[in-house]
């Protein structure tokens, strides 16, 4: 299975930036949205209406299908935390103001998790098959999961993304993480999962696990490797998301100091910023001398323990390779 | 590869477990009533979050009544099934208020205090709700949530059997759950569909929908997991497909077109042609727009031969993302006792369709294929059909 095309709207120029693995660096600590100029992506009557994840969804949809070459996908797969919950807070304020008068739908019924992978639907006129997962900090690997399940049952290119927006007044992620240091951003990425290799550089997504309410980090890891045929020594590097430090301490055992990055340095934290972190790795793997990481890097592991209990693993590889 | 459905769980305004529901369906009882804190007419379950918590002996914790409520619902369809080393169990639920209802209660209790009882707000994210059920159910793993809107639950049950279709997993609990928050109960009278009555599905005289609440499970199994269980199958989900109508974000197209493919495309996965449904379980909100759009969907796929067909949300309400889960349970319900549940309050054929649901509760009546329909906001639009084992 391939990856055609990516594209990520981040804190980070990521945006229509091939090769940014090499030239971001750490995000600031006050970082703002990178934004690409809208108009060229939609028109100004629907950019109007549409909040801040809708466009970033819409636009890195538009960007993935111009870089495989294709007009429709054959499916929608959208993974997010929180949905839009910048319309719920604002439908929930007018609930407040209201009383008992008259309420305006306007932020309601964009309000739903689906709406972004409906509003794509709507755009593209796209009758395919149409899904929204929301698991926390696994929704994302939810998405590509399901992603690989239509192109295992036959379909030919999938457009699966992972976003969430930055609110947090009706959601405290500080505290949910446990840990009031974290530098929440936002983000938005898309990708097309394809059963053939794109016409330009192409990578494999070899599995993705999905792991819930985990008790055993390293075994769970192990088990992953295991079924792929393949040992720590294999992986070239690891992008990891930890909250505790003694998982961190596991990696390093189990793959190697020198392998491990902590790819939230980078994404900032958000619950599907995982996506994010497997672009940053498709950047990686489509550079043959990274400037920064180095000649060599053909297998790329991206694990995502933001929160404790859960786990999700992306295996990424050179498709040579 | 067949995928059993071996365990059902279903609670609603109607009735706690699945017998309850049937018997309220047999003796047309409906379960919307006039609601003593919103004035209008809902299908409330009529039990307390605290009632629940002391039943299942919860600890002392922030629940969302999502998750009380899938509790309820699932704990049923588990039933006496246990966990094995030899079978990989996954938990698939969906929602579409999560924990919405948690963080609206302190949202509104105490708009100026966002610290005080910011706990609170923890049980906002729908996976969260869902991983709670998986706590008490002894699950990890595979753990998933989907929220589509109003075709949540269908998509839940789908989502189960593609993971067991492609053995990724070998039994699942599928499902949704959704309590009557404000947040949607307002949502809906800005939208202006309210009945302020019960509702009158594929009736020309319908006026909206009536907001319910519940939670609907299945337990789907492979081949592989009841030769270890040894369960029993009470039937099997032999078809699904999900279309999108793209045509707006609230409304169904005048021409069904999402509709019209999520049934044929699930005819197709079930190697039926629509002559051999025996029932169809509607989507039959009550809405002008729902039931025109899907009526006319029906008669492009059945033609001149339309099954017997109901909605049930003049019993229940519209339970929005559990409604997919519920009806399933129905429609395993309709094939396990051979039955057809009937569409209470319908008197007047709508004009542009003129079609007919079936109005009375009939048993004895042979049932090899039953379809249940579900579709939401962002066009969503579900299918599943449900077949006899055998």
């Amino acid at each position: 299975m391939y990856i055609t095309a990516s594209s990520t709207i981040s804190h980070q120029p990521t945006f229509r930036n091939k090769g940014f693995s090499s030239t971001i660096s750490a995000l600031e600590p006050l970082s703002e949205l990178v934004t690409p100029d809208y108009s060229a992506f939609i028109q100004a009557m629907e950019r109007r209406r549409m909040s801040q994840v809708l466009k970033m969804a819409i636009t890195c949809s538009i960007d993935c299908l111009e870089q495989a070459g294709l007009s429709q996908p054959d499916g929608i797969i959208v993974g997010t935390s929180m949905g839009c919950c910048v319309h719920t807070k604002n439908f929930l304020d007018k609930i407040l103001s209201a009383n008992e008068g008259l309420l305006s739908p306007t932020s309601f019924i964009v309000s739903t998790h689906n709406t972004i992978a409906g509003q794509i639907s709507l755009l593209l006129k796209n009758h395919s098959y149409n899904m929204t997962h929301t698991q926390n900090s696994l929704s994302f690997e939810q998405a590509l999961i399901d992603g690989m399940l239509c192109i295992e049952n036959g379909s030919s290119h999938i457009l699966v993304g992972g976003a969430d927006e930055e609110e947090d007044e009706i959601y405290n992620m500080k505290e949910r993480l446990n840990d009031e240091k974290i530098h929440l951003t936002c983000g938005v990425s898309f990708f097309i999962l394809s059963n053939e290799k794109g016409k330009q550089a192409s990578i494999n997504l070899v599995d993705v696990g999905s792991f819930g309410l985990i008790n055993d980090f390293s075994g769970i890891i192990m088990e992953f490797l295991v079924s792929n045929k393949l040992s720590p020594e294999e992986i070239d590097m690891v992008l990891y998301a930890n909250s505790e430090q003694e998982k961190t301490e596991e990696l390093k055992t189990l793959f190697g100091h020198g392998k491990i990055f902590d790819y939230q340095k980078i994404t900032g934290t958000y619950f599907t910023n995982s996506a994010f972190a497997m672009n940053y790795g498709i950047d990686i793997l489509s550079q043959r001398e990274h400037p920064v990481f180095g000649e060599g890097i053909n297998k790329v592991l991206v694990c995502n323990n933001l929160i404790p209990e859960n786990l999700g693993l992306i295996l990424l590889a050179n498709k040579n390779d | 590869m067949k995928i059993f459905v071996t365990g059902i769980g279903v609670v609603s305004a109607i009735g706690l477990n699945a017998e309850e529901n049937l018997r309220s369906m047999k003796s047309m009882v409906t379960g919307i009533s006039k609601s003593s804190t919103h004035n209008l007419m809902l299908g409330e379950v009529k039990l307390s979050d605290e009632q629940i918590i002391k039943m299942f002996d919860l600890p002392n914790e922030d629940f969302s009544r999502t998750t009380l409520l899938a509790l309820l619902a699932a704990k049923e369809a588990w039933g006496n099934n246990k966990h094995h080393s030899g079978i990989r169990t996954g938990l698939i639920s969906s929602t579409s208020v999560g924990g919405l209802d948690r963080t609206e209660k302190f949202y509104f209790e105490s708009p100026n205090d966002k610290s005080s009882a910011s706990y609170k707000l923890m049980t906002h994210d729908n996976g969260r709700t869902t991983e709670r059920v998986a706590v008490e159910l002894g699950i990890s793993g595979f753990i998933g949530t989907i929220s589509t809107a109003c075709s949540s639950g269908a998509n839940a049950i789908m989502q189960g059997a593609r993971l067991i279709e492609r053995n990724k997993l070998d039994r699942v609990i599928v499902g949704g759950s959704d309590p009557l928050a404000l947040y949607n109960i307002k949502g809906f009278s800005s939208l202006s569909i309210y009945d302020q009555d019960i509702c009158k599905p594929f009736d020309e005289s319908r006026k909206g929908l009536n907001l319910g609440e519940g939670a609907g499970f299945l337990i789907l199994e492979s081949e592989q997991s009841i030769i270890i269980t040894r369960n029993k199958p009470h039937c099997i989900l032999s078809g699904w497909n999900n279309a999108a109508d793209a045509f707006h974000q609230t409304a169904s197209s005048p021409n069904g077109k999402g509709a019209y493919l999520a049934m044929i495309n699930a005819l197709i996965k079930a190697k039926i042609t629509s002559e051999k449904i025996d029932y169809i379980n509607a989507h039959g909100t009550g809405t002008g727009n729902n039931d025109l759009s899907e009526s006319i969907a029906i008669q492009k796929v059945f033609g001149d031969n339309i099954p017997p067909f109901s909605s049930t949300k003049g019993f229940t309400g519209h339970t929005l993302a559990a409604a997919g889960a519920i009806e399933a349970v129905y429609c395993v319900q309709s094939l396990q006792s051979q039955l057809i549940f009937p569409n209470i309050n319908f008197s007047i054929p709508m004009k542009e369709t003129g079609m007919l649901p079936e109005t009375n509760y009939r048993s004895n009546v042979s049932v090899e294929n039953v379809l249940s329909n579900s579709f939401g906001f962002g066009g969503n639009c579900t299918c599943l059909i449900f077949s006899n084992a055998n």
